[in-house]
């Protein structure tokens, strides 16, 4: 088979819903499509671990603090089995691990705008898990008829976990809305505090040239917007029901086109944020990160040394 | 955990095993680095079921790194790891198709066998199950025999 019947063989079975494996041949611009997708998603189960972290040692019970705790751990495994996946992506390009995790260092893969952002209350520790990770939720879901079966298979145990990070946030913000004026503040001004960025979460109005492609590959089968909604549809209500409010007097449904409408964040602020790493804790978690990664060199290489030297480690 | 002198994991090839089997990739081995296999057995009367990867220095290291990835909740009684180079796999997309079914295959199937129901009414009988003889022996849900009678 030349390259362009190899490439329509490739079409005619994602379109007949079959899954595109990592010994597959595969067009280029699809595993660079999911090789960009892929990393920063792991990149970002990392990154997202960091403002959680912050809460381990400050949580209010010793319940609350295993149950983060478990929390931060998924995360961090949930970063490892996406890693795995991107590397049998990334060798033809020569990359491993080292390079995946070293990236994100030298700022050459993005992490999501989410965890950029401050956590300063315990009911940021709540709303993190209650509707940051309900965003990403949709959005993993919405991924899980992806192409590409180790995706698929990988994001199937994610959900599955994700499903106890979805109880653990609503436990926190059940019992701040329960609690005092206090608390119930707490609460109302931690949703402001993050509105705006669980709008920006879900990516662009328009749908960009390659949002287009992947779609086309299968590797997406929804729009950014399309998600959003979904976003809206599951979870105003229920902001609403607790009494808070949600700050935007523009947000309104349209029982008509079945559609919400929503104020537009400012794109540009946020996309600084993420390009640049110029929020508001970027760099102080990229510092965490970069000193993780690096003083820990030494553990990775002792663990190689000790195997060359025929010794056991554990 | 340690597996002693017997280390079978040696830089030149994983324990020997033949390198990029039909159907694998090399498997992306960074520096020292390599990629295990990783089956969980959920039971002892469960066979070992693959369950996904991990990058490790040592099969050592491996199997530390699959208990925190895949057992954080999950339970099990014990894992394998296996050097993705050690697996002999079929590949997914070829030129004759290795599951080809050219035949219906019912005729192995219990549930090839329909018309048994009607003619056991003729007198006044029904179909026996392997399920009903399973759950008068061990009772119903007995973990044991769960692949018997699925």
């Amino acid at each position: 088979m030349n390259r362009e019947e190899k490439e329509t063989r490739f079409i005619e079975r994602i379109k007949a819903g079959m899954k595109i494996e990592a010994t597959d041949w595969m067009p280029d611009t699809y595993r660079k499509l999911l090789l960009k997708l892929i990393h920063m998603h792991g990149i970002s189960e990392i990154m997202g671990a960091l403002p959680e972290k912050e809460w381990v040692p400050k949580a209010p019970t010793l319940k609350r603090k295993l149950a983060i705790m478990a929390k931060v751990q998924d995360e961090m495994g949930h970063g490892q089995l996406l890693l795995r996946v991107a590397e049998d992506l990334a060798e033809p390009f020569g990359r491993t691990r080292e390079d995946l995790v070293a990236d994100v260092i030298h700022g050459r893969v993005k992490f999501h705008n989410v965890f950029h952002m401050e956590a300063p209350t315990w009911a940021d520790a709540g709303v993190i898990g209650w509707l940051v990770d309900g965003a990403a939720i949709i959005n993993q879901a919405a991924l899980l008829h992806t192409s590409y079966g180790p995706y698929a298979r990988v994001l199937k145990r994610i959900c599955a976990e994700e499903s106890f990070h979805m109880q653990h946030g609503e436990s926190i913000i059940l019992a701040l809305a329960g609690g005092t004026d206090a608390q119930r503040k707490m609460l109302q001004d931690s949703l402001n505090r993050w509105w705006e960025s669980l709008l920006f979460f879900f990516g662009p109005m328009e749908v960009t040239e390659s949002a287009q492609q992947m779609i086309d590959y299968g590797i997406r089968t929804k729009t950014n917007e399309e998600l959003r909604q979904q976003f809206f549809s599951k979870y105003v209500p229920r902001i609403r029901s607790l009494g808070l409010t949600i700050p935007d007097p523009n947000l309104s449904y349209n029982e008509t086109t079945k559609r919400w409408s929503w104020t537009l964040p400012d794109w540009e602020k946020f996309r600084k944020i993420v390009r640049d790493n110029q929020g508001p804790k970027s760099q102080e978690r990229l510092n965490l990160r970069r000193f993780a990664h690096e003083e820990q060199a030494w553990v990775r290489e002792a663990m190689i040394r000790s195997r060359l030297k025929g010794s056991v480690v554990v | 955990m340690g597996s002693g002198g017997n280390d079978p994991f040696t830089p030149e090839g994983f324990g020997g095993c033949v390198k990029g089997g039909e159907g694998m990739s090399e498997g992306n081995v960074q520096e020292g680095f390599g990629v295990f296999e990783v089956f969980v057995q959920k039971t002892q009367a469960d066979f070992h079921t693959h369950v996904g990867s991990v990058v490790a220095p040592s099969p050592d290291v491996a199997l530390m790194n699959a208990r925190e990835n895949f057992l954080r909740r999950d339970l099990g009684v014990n894992l394998w790891v296996v050097p993705r180079q050690c697996v002999t796999a079929t590949p997914y997309d070829s030129e004759g198709d290795w599951f080809a079914r050219e035949f219906d295959r019912k005729y192995r199937e219990a549930g090839g066998y329909p018309e048994n129901g009607r003619l056991w009414k003729m007198y006044k009988e029904k179909v026996l199950q392997l399920e009903e003889i399973v759950e008068d022996l061990h009772g119903k849900g007995d973990k044991n025999n769960e692949s018997a009678s699925s």
